[in-house]
C-alpha cells in the first residue's frame, strides 16, 4: 500500500528547483493542495499498473510511423 | 427569399441545401450570420474575432456558383473555428494573452478542407484559455455565456464554439477536443459534437493541449450537420504524422438506416453512478427510446474504468507544461490564474507518474477493445451535471457535497480521450431549470458511421435538437 505524505508549499519549492522553476511563495501555496490532490490518485494509479499482472503493457504513447496505421482498422 | 431569422433557424444541411438550388444565396447567410453576431455577442463573448470580410468571400461564392462552380457540400455556409485554429494572417490567439497578435503564415488543415468544401469563416471563436480548463471563463478576452441562462457556464474548452451554434449565430463550428472539449460544451448548450477516434482528423496548424489526445471536429445543431461537416474534414494528412491512412466514410448514407439490433453496452457500476438525478433520467430514457427503435441494451463490466480521472489528469497536465514550459518562466503573469496554476502543477508530476498514466491507457483500451466483441457501442451521460454559475469553479453534483471542477466534469468524457476512440455527443433532455443534458455515444476506432447512424435515429423521433435557447 503507498503511503500519501501531504504536499506542503516545502515540498513544491523543492519540486520546483528540480525542475529549475523558481515559484514565489505565493504561488508555492496556491500550487500545494493542487498538487497534493492529484499526486494521491496519481501514486494509487501508480501502484496498481506496477504490479505484475500489467509487467508486459506498453505506454499508450509510441512513435508514429506513417503508413502503418491500416492495421489499426477494427470495422 | 426569408427574414434573418427564418434562415438562421435552418439547419446546416438545409441551408447547403437551398444555396444549392439557388433559393438562397451565400451572401443572405453571411448577413445573417454577422447580423446574429453583433445582436447577441456583446453578451454571450463567444467570439474573439469576427470576420466583416466574410461578405466578400461570399459574393465570390455566388459568383462561383453562378458561373456553374460548385465548391462542395458546405458551399456558402457561415461556419466559426475555435481561436486555437490557424488561418494564415489572422489573429489566432488560443485565448490566450501569450499568442494575442500571433499572425500564423499557414492555415490548419481542417481550415484549408473546410474553405475547399465550401465553407465560408465569420469569425474566430473564445475559449478556455488554450483549451486547459473546461468553463471557457476567460480572463483576456471575456467569459462566454451561456445562451440557456446567461449566468450560468457554455462548460469548455470549446465554450464559444458551443454558445455559437447554439445561439444561431452559425450553422455549424469547430471545436478541438483533448479531456471533453468538445462533447462538454455541447451537452451544456444542447447542440451536437463529435470527438473524432484519435488520428481520423489532422491537428496540423491547431495549437496543442496534449498531444497524444487531441483531436478536432465539428459541432453543429443536427447529427445530420454534424456527419456532413465531418466528410470534408476527416482524412489522412501528410503533414500529420499521428493521422491514420484509413479510408473515410460516407457518413451520410447511412443516417436512415436506424438502429434495429444495434448492441448498446453499459457499464451499470460507472455509468449511472455519482451523477445529478435529472442527467441520469434524461440519459436512461433515451436507452429506452434506443430499446423502442430496436436496440438492445446490453450490461457490460469494465473492470479498470475506476483511475480514469486520474490518468487523464496526469496526461493532460504534463503535456500542456512540456509545451508551455518556456512560456511559463519568461511570461507567467500573462497566463490566467488558473491554466498557470495548472501548468506548474503538471510541473511537479513524475515521468513515471505520467508513463504509468499512459500505460492504464492501453489497459483500459484493450478492455473496450474487448467489449466491442459484445456491443457496437456505449451510451452514457456527457457529463454528471448540468450547467454551473458563472465563476464557479466547485460543483455539487449528490449529497450537498462540494467537487472540484475539473475533476467532476471530466467523469465521463475521458474515458474516450484516453482510448482513442470516437464520441458523439447529441442532446437528450433538459433539467428542472430548462438547462441541456447530453449524452455520448461511444464507439469503435474509425467507425464515426455507426455513432452518426445512432443519433441520427434518436433525433428522428425526438426533439431536443430543436429546441432554441431564449436569447
Amino acid at each position: 500500500m503507498s503511503t500519501h505524505t501531504p504536499v506542503t508549499p516545502e515540498l513544491v519549492a523543492q519540486l520546483g528547483h528540480y525542475a529549475a522553476l523558481p515559484l514565489s511563495k505565493e504561488r508555492l501555496a496556491v500550487v500545494a493542495p493542487l498538487l497534493d490532490a492529484w499526486l494521491k490518485d496519481a501514486n494509487q494509479l501508480s501502484e496498481k499498473m506496477a504490479c505484475a499482472d500489467y509487467q508486459a503493457l506498453v505506454p499508450a504513447t509510441v512513435f508514429a510511423h506513417p503508413g502503418n496505421h491500416e492495421g489499426e482498422v477494427t470495422l | 427569399m426569408s427574414t434573418t431569422s427564418e434562415l438562421l433557424e435552418l439547419s446546416l444541411t438545409q441551408a447547403a441545401a437551398l444555396v444549392k438550388s439557388r433559393q438562397v444565396s451565400p451572401v443572405e447567410l453571411v448577413d445573417a450570420s454577422l447580423a446574429r453576431i453583433a445582436e447577441i455577442d456583446g453578451d454571450l463573448h463567444a467570439y474573439i474575432s469576427v470576420y466583416t470580410q466574410a461578405r466578400e468571400v461570399a459574393k465570390a461564392a455566388e459568383i462561383m456558383q453562378a458561373a456553374g462552380h460548385d465548391l462542395g457540400p458546405l458551399h456558402g455556409i457561415p461556419i466559426a473555428l475555435k481561436d486555437n485554429i490557424a488561418l494564415k494572417g489572422l489573429r489566432t490567439t488560443a485565448g490566450s494573452k501569450v499568442l494575442s497578435d500571433w499572425l500564423p503564415d499557414h492555415d490548419a488543415t481542417i481550415a484549408s478542407r473546410l474553405r475547399a468544401s465550401g465553407a465560408i469563416f465569420v469569425g474566430k471563436l473564445n475559449m478556455h484559455e488554450f483549451a486547459w480548463g473546461g468553463t471557457s471563463d476567460n480572463p483576456h478576452y471575456g467569459a462566454v455565456k451561456n445562451p440557456w441562462d446567461t449566468s450560468r457556464f457554455p462548460a469548455g474548452s470549446s465554450g464559444g464554439s458551443g454558445v455559437a451554434v447554439a445561439a444561431r449565430t452559425c450553422w455549424g463550428a469547430i471545436g478541438t477536443d483533448t479531456g471533453g472539449s468538445i462533447r462538454l460544451p455541447s451537452a451544456i448548450n444542447g447542440i451536437v459534437g463529435i470527438r473524432p477516434t484519435y488520428g481520423r482528423v489532422s491537428n496540423h496548424g491547431i495549437i496543442p493541449l496534449a498531444w497524444s489526445m487531441d483531436t478536432a471536429g465539428p459541432m453543429t445543431r443536427t447529427v445530420e450537420d454534424c456527419a456532413l461537416m465531418f466528410g470534408t474534414m476527416a482524412g489522412h494528412d501528410a503533414k500529420d504524422p499521428t493521422t491514420a491512412k484509413v479510408p473515410v466514410s460516407d457518413y451520410m448514407a447511412g443516417l436512415r438506416h436506424g438502429v434495429k439490433g444495434l448492441r448498446i453496452g453499459v457499464v451499470p457500476g460507472y455509468f449511472f453512478h455519482h451523477l445529478q438525478a435529472p442527467v441520469e433520467k434524461a440519459v436512461r430514457q433515451a436507452l429506452s427510446t434506443f430499446e423502442q427503435l430496436g436496440a438492445q441494451l446490453v450490461e457490460v463490466d469494465i473492470h479498470n474504468i475506476h483511475g480514469n480521472i486520474s490518468a487523464q489528469l496526469t496526461i493532460e497536465s504534463c503535456e500542456p507544461s512540456t509545451y508551455h514550459q518556456r512560456w511559463l518562466r519568461e511570461r507567467p503573469l500573462d497566463y490566467g490564474e488558473d491554466v498557470r496554476t495548472l501548468l506548474e502543477v503538471g510541473e511537479m508530476l513524475l515521468a513515471t507518474h505520467y508513463l504509468q498514466a499512459q500505460r492504464y491507457r492501453s489497459l483500459l483500451r484493450q478492455e473496450f477493445m474487448d467489449a466491442f466483441a459484445k456491443v457496437d457501442v456505449f451510451i452514457c451521460p456527457t457529463l454528471p451535471f448540468t450547467a454551473t454559475p458563472l465563476g464557479d469553479m466547485k460543483v455539487v453534483i449528490e449529497n450537498g457535497i462540494e467537487e472540484d471542477m475539473l475533476s467532476a466534469i471530466m467523469q465521463y468524457t475521458g474515458v474516450p480521450s484516453l482510448t482513442g476512440l470516437p464520441s458523439l455527443a447529441v442532446p437528450c433532455g433538459f433539467d428542472q431549470d430548462g438547462l441541456p443534458v447530453g449524452m455520448q455515444i461511444i464507439g469503435k476506432p474509425f467507425d464515426e458511421a455507426t455513432l452518426f447512424r445512432a443519433g441520427a435515429a434518436f433525433q428522428s423521433c425526438t426533439d431536443f435538437h430543436h429546441k432554441a435557447p431564449p436569447i
